[in-house]
């Protein structure tokens, strides 16, 4: 296609210029058309030649320059090499010929006058088309990536209050106040703790690893109060930990994960053990549950419902490439979730 | 029932909850008795079929069976109301077909209308209406969409004088006897157990997952996880060894293909 168009390009060109300069010859139109295409042509294919090669130029050599160049050298010997060709076994050489020495000049000056200033336009022409065309990609590329961080973030506002969730346990609360019980208030500290929390922080692309904590807990006393005969927990963080960047709900989504399909599931219950060091520069985090684990729906990897999902779509986002989230059955029973993370300090 | 106090069942997992509509249920009627407090609802089908109370509130989220899955197994032996936290599509099925269902937080209002139809229905006599088809759909939707968890299959088997709900996870062989199917299971607490059931063994294969369940005798069909060892025997037969069970399950020549490779 583009070879085709510049074939076309130059061949018109070279046509044109041979157009206008055939009343200067006592030969056909025709010919002298013929010869400039020819002329044409191979300073289209010198362009061609030195547009790829050689592959590496030394730094004082443009590649724009050797182009030019070749161009103007390529019409330099094509001419002679024409004329020569054409007029070889006539009695008199054509250089010896006034006329023809004349022909020869005309075509040899137009074409050395005109071609490096095509060639030069040519090219900033192809450096414009090819300028445009990035752009062009990167706004699509930055427009599909805006796109798709604002698809995690509403999955994440759709996914977060969960309803189910929040009427079940307003139903604990209001029990706990009509009945008068002194529980009441921790409870509905927690609720309001972890509301607090949850819902504003979408709107916070990197929050601390303190922050998620105090959410996860928050979280993890509701359930322990709604089931306290089925969920056990613990949470084990090194204090350093505390400040590092984290993205929101990471931790969360883990701890609710191995809730909802790991302990809320299971008749028996189960326990839940969050795990934050850092360790090398980078933050590992676990969520291990000893609940119905990955038995029951026999899935693999990626089985633990859409939760898991976004949260690699948004970990992607955030650390590129740069972050682990592996998924493990254990044994006899349960799941082990883990994360690995840059471990980053946001600027005092 | 005449002259006798109407007694119910309440099932929630969550002992808060249970708590809530007990009391709730004193003041909006005080007559009624409940006898039965269940945490799941495997256990709200055994208390069931030990006590019959005559109205059963069933969560409809529980773990293991599901309060939808245990009133198909209660059937139409007693008025049924639904709880729950929150079910868009639970609820409209229920309005649709015009099964009693209330919403956590529950609403004094919303349970005193409640009671005063299942008086009305108690005192009547009236039949419970036939929904297993709705149930049965309704069962279906509830299963975790995510986790794609496949469906458990429950077993309702007598374990002395009791009834008691096995899951086919449970169960390590079964065995056919006479008159009946000796289902050797173990619970959650590992303990191994023996129930009888009266459906035969053929028609209880049938039900149970092919790759975990196999036949090994014309009486005996085990269950792979249970299996500990096959120790080969003289005359083409061998000898099942249980992880946790002494007693040792016969392999006939027919069937002895199976364990050829292992």
């Amino acid at each position: 296609m583009l070879r085709g168009r510049r074939l076309l390009f130059a061949l018109g060109l070279a046509a044109l210029l041979g157009l206008i300069i055939s009343p200067a010859y006592t030969v056909p139109k025709a010919v002298v058309i013929g010869r400039e295409m020819l002329v044409g042509l191979v300073a289209l294919l010198a362009f061609g030649l030195f547009e790829q090669w050689p592959a590496r130029l030394p730094r004082w050599l443009a590649r724009w320059a050797l182009q030019v160049l070749g161009v103007a050298t390529a019409i330099a010997i094509a001419v002679p090499v024409i004329y020569f060709v054409q007029y070889h076994g006539e009695a008199v050489p054509f250089w010896k010929d006034a006329k023809r020495l004349n022909g020869f000049s005309i075509m040899l000056s137009t074409g050395l006058l005109l071609a490096p200033w095509i060639t030069v336009a040519v090219l900033f022409r192809q450096r414009d088309d090819a300028a445009r065309h990035q752009a062009l990609a990167f706004e699509l590329e930055r427009s599909r990536l805006e796109r798709s961080a604002l698809d995690s973030r509403l999955r994440l506002l759709q996914a977060q209050v969960e309803p189910h969730f929040l009427f079940n346990t307003l139903a604990n609360v209001r029990e706990l106040v009509d009945s008068g019980s002194p529980q009441a208030t921790s409870v509905l500290d927690s609720l309001i703790a972890y509301l607090r929390a949850a819902v504003p922080r979408l709107h916070d692309p990197a929050t601390t690893l303190g922050q998620e904590l105090q959410l996860v807990r928050a979280y993890l006393e509701l359930m322990h109060m709604r089931m306290p005969d089925r969920l056990q927990y613990v949470l084990l963080a090194d204090e350093s930990s505390a400040d590092l960047r984290c993205p929101p709900m990471t931790l969360l989504t883990l701890v609710e994960n191995a809730v909802r399909h790991g302990i809320d599931p299971s008749e028996e219950g189960g326990r839940i053990e969050v795990r934050v060091h850092e360790r090398d520069g980078r933050c590992h985090a676990q969520v291990i549950d000893t609940g119905v684990g990955l038995r029951r729906g026999g899935v693999a990897d990626d089985g633990l419902g859409t939760g898991l999902s976004t949260l690699r779509e948004r970990l992607q986002l955030v650390f590129g490439g740069d972050a682990q989230l592996r998924v493990a059955a254990l044994q006899p029973h349960g799941v082990c979730a883990e994360l690995e993370f840059p471990a980053q300090r946001n600027p005092a | 029932m005449t002259g006798q106090r109407p007694t119910a069942l309440i099932a929630d997992d969550e002992p808060v909850l249970r708590k809530s509509l007990t009391r709730l249920l004193a003041q909006a009627w005080p007559e009624l008795e409940v006898t039965a407090q269940a945490r799941n609802g495997r256990e709200a089908v055994e208390l069931f079929e030990a006590l019959r109370p005559d109205v059963c509130f069933l969560d409809v989220h529980m773990p293991g069976l599901s309060g939808v899955e245990a009133a198909r197994h209660i059937d139409r032996r007693a008025h049924l109301v639904f709880v729950t936290a929150y079910d868009q599509y639970a609820v409209q099925a229920f309005e649709q077909g015009a099964l009693d269902y209330l919403v956590k937080p529950l609403q004094p209002a919303r349970l005193a209308d409640t009671v005063a139809r299942l008086q009305e229905r108690l005192r009547a006599a009236q039949p419970v209406p036939d929904t297993d088809a709705l149930l049965e759909r309704l069962a279906a939707h509830l299963l975790p969409k995510d986790g794609a968890a496949p469906p458990l299959r429950w077993f309702r088997a007598t374990v002395g004088q009791h009834v008691r709900l096995i899951a086919a996870d449970e169960i390590d062989y079964l065995r056919s006897d006479v008159k009946y199917t000796l289902i050797a299971w173990r619970g959650n607490d590992g303990k191994p157990g023996e129930a009888l059931i009266r459906t035969p063994l053929k028609e209880l294969l049938a039900q149970l997952d092919a790759e975990q369940f196999v036949q090994v005798h014309r009486s005996v069909v085990v269950n792979l996880r249970a299996i500990s060892h096959v120790a080969r025997g003289l005359n083409e037969t061998a000898d099942i060894h249980l992880k946790g069970r002494s007693e040792v399950l016969p392999v006939s020549r027919s069937y002895l293909h199976l364990f050829r490779q292992m």
